[in-house]
């Protein structure tokens, strides 16, 4: 049964995460990292990172990137709060239109990719910049400012931004659209469809796979679920900003592939990238509580996570070659 | 064959003043900005400043600055350099990065293109040879800060900087710290990873985990308005609100709503949109009339607490982005 285990693609994540996580239990003493209200802090910062690295990571298996996330989770803050505050809109088909816009971007990064056959990487790193670039542009345009409040209401405050203790509602919409997540790529045609495409195009392609369909499908999502994070985080802080979310560009690959998924497509799983997704909140926040200079964080940061991929990567090939 | 010969002189000056200083005998052109990354609020507000005093005096120009904020450093002079090779009427310059900037300032300069400095290069404006400085002193800004937080009674300060790196913003902590120092008091310097520096979920975390890990802190300094939002909710989750005193440079609508809630002690306003339009003002002046203020205008801190935010909130109402935050 262990053997079988560790053969899964989150098996090194887990067995990294584990360590991880008591390396910074035993490191932090006293500090309450451990305790509730610790544990609700990385998982915040876990779940709006979690969001968009889910649908990324099923676009990386079906051997896409995508790098337009950062921008398209600015903009859809900015919508938010150029609707309810400059035009007095009600929060609520703002929401909609922001992700309409969100689908849209993806929308038009799949088809840029399919139609062109030009690398992913590329396309969705140009779509990043005009997408960012048009954002602060009509924002200026319209109101001369490229960050503004945002007018919410009760409902829209509860479903985007209520709080239990201190742990986000955030969270929620993170296991839901993991749950989607896994649904999908596990226990549905779609998810095999989206394990050939990555795998081998043309071999897929030849075997009936609607290979465009699955990649536009995917970039869809990605730009849905970016937009999600965008509304979340604005409703949140009351504010939107263009620039949020520019963080999440590289972090959502990273934690994709800490969870197990191959650069190259093809292999991973939707349980690995939210133990990735873990392990990266644990890490960034965790580092914090220790107390230490913070000068050398993201040298802690890029050390701790070299090792994670590196026994994520030793275990994979463990569990393959004992059969 | 003397008369020739200072003729020939005449001449040369002559033709040497048309050459070196074609900036201030002819209007054509536009002056050049070189200035900071719109996204930011902050310099929004520079940009409505310039905008409006162009404007009023009837000037044209043109802002520059970078749209990707991550190779800021080697960006700028890239950019400065490339206006200066358009020999402009008259550049006026952030310097923000100063190894890389001053060296083509002085070029400028000795090329005979009148150049005015704003906001950041309070030290470097009259050994570069420009005609002025109108901005804040980034160090007075964290002073101040520290100076308030070690009279309100804080012993432990904790600046927090979430963009490391950036040489002006790191001089408002080291302000801070001398200020508490001088009055006895101890500082916790704390910086945050590069990708992380617009998400305020990831400041917010950091942030509680240093108070986690620091309990005596009992004063806050963050240096920009979405930091201070992402503090004041961690001094919350750890709960210590009311307990620990945090202060912040630079403004938001949000800010000043916690100024008037009394969560937020205070905000240090530089002023951003005097900055533009002084700046061009000045330009205008000089251009045309060959005058200028002599030395650095100041526009920064003004201290914006309980006493003086309704006023500012109405500004901010009204003339949206003027104050640099909505």
């Amino acid at each position: 049964m262990l053997r079988n285990f560790m053969k899964r693609p989150e098996a090194g994540a887990f067995a990294a995460f584990l360590i991880t996580y008591l390396f910074f239990a035993l490191a932090t003493p006293g500090t309450g990292f451990v305790s509730v209200n610790g544990t609700a802090g990385w998982l915040n910062l876990a779940a709006e990172l979690g969001i968009v690295a889910i649908p990324v990571g099923l676009l990386m298996i079906s051997g896409e990137f995508d790098l337009s996330i950062g921008s398209t989770v600015g903009a859809s803050s900015m919508i938010l709060a150029l609707g309810t505050n400059q035009y007095d809109m009600p929060i609520w088909p703002m929401v909609f239109l922001a992700l309409a816009a969100g689908g849209l971007i993806g929308l038009a990064n799949g088809l840029a990719v399919v139609k062109t056959k030009l690398p992913s990487f590329i396309v969705t790193l140009a779509t990043n910049f005009i997408v960012i670039g048009a954002t602060m542009g009509v924002s200026r345009l319209i109101a001369n400012v490229t960050s503004s409040s945002i007018v919410a209401s009760d409902s829209a405050k509860f479903v985007f931004a209520a709080r239990w203790g201190q742990a986000n509602i955030s969270i929620l919409w993170w296991l839901l659209v993991a749950y989607i997540g896994y649904r999908v790529l596990s226990r549905s045609v779609f998810g095999n469809w989206i394990y050939a495409t990555g795998g081998n195009l043309d071999a897929a392609r030849g075997a009936g796979v609607p290979v465009q369909r699955v990649k536009i499908s995917l970039f869809i999502a990605t730009g849905l679920a970016a937009a999600l994070v965008g509304i979340l985080q604005g409703v949140q802080w009351n504010s939107g900003n263009a620039t949020y979310g520019m963080g999440f560009v590289f972090q959502a690959p990273i934690v994709v592939v800490i969870g197990g998924v191959l650069l190259t497509g093809g292999y991973g799983s939707v349980t690995g990238i939210v133990l990735g997704t873990a392990l990266f909140g644990v890490i960034s926040s965790g580092i914090f509580y220790t107390g230490w200079n913070t000068d050398w964080i993201q040298l802690f940061l890029g050390l701790l996570l070299a090792a994670a991929v590196l026994a994520n990567n030793y275990v994979r090939r463990l569990a393959l070659s004992s059969k | 064959m003397k008369l020739f010969k200072s003729v020939l002189a005449a001449a040369a000056v002559t033709i040497g003043l048309g050459v070196a200083s074609p900036a201030v005998s002819n209007d054509e052109g536009p002056i050049l900005v070189v200035s900071g990354p719109l996204s930011w609020p902050f310099f929004a507000a520079v940009k409505k400043g310039f905008d409006d005093a162009a404007e009023i005096f009837d000037v044209d120009y043109q802002y520059i600055a970078v749209t990707d904020t991550s190779n800021m450093t080697s960006d700028y002079p890239r950019l400065l350099q490339q206006a200066i090779s358009r020999e402009p009427r008259m550049l006026l310059v952030g310097e923000f990065f100063p190894d890389g900037m001053d060296p083509l300032i002085k070029e400028a300069t000795a090329a005979g293109i009148p150049v005015l400095i704003h906001n950041s290069g309070q030290t470097l404006w009259e050994g570069n040879g420009s005609i002025g400085f109108v901005g804040e002193d980034p160090y007075q800004m964290g002073y101040k800060a520290g100076q308030i937080q070690a009279d309100a009674g804080v012993t432990t300060g904790l600046c927090f900087n979430q963009v490391p790196g950036n040489p002006t913003v790191e001089e408002r902590c080291n302000g801070y710290v001398a200020a508490m120092k001088e009055a006895g008091k101890e500082t916790i310097y704390q910086t945050i990873g590069t990708g992380d520096a617009t998400n305020p979920q990831a400041m917010t975390q950091a942030i509680k985990g240093s108070l986690q890990a620091n309990p005596q802190i009992d004063g806050i300094y963050t240096l920009n308005a979405v930091p201070a939002m992402s503090a004041l909710r961690a001094v919350d989750e750890v709960g210590r609100k009311g307990e620990i005193m945090v202060g912040t440079a630079d403004l938001s609508n949000e800010a000043l709503l916690a100024i008037k809630n009394g969560d937020l002690a205070f905000a240090m306003d530089q002023q951003p949109y005097l900055q533009g339009f002084m700046s061009i003002q000045i330009a205008h002046q000089y251009l045309n009339y060959g005058l200028h203020p002599i030395g650095h205008v100041k526009t920064g801190p003004l201290v914006i607490d309980s006493s003086n935010v309704d006023e500012t909130l109405k500004v901010n109402k009204e003339h949206a982005g003027v104050r640099g935050a909505s």
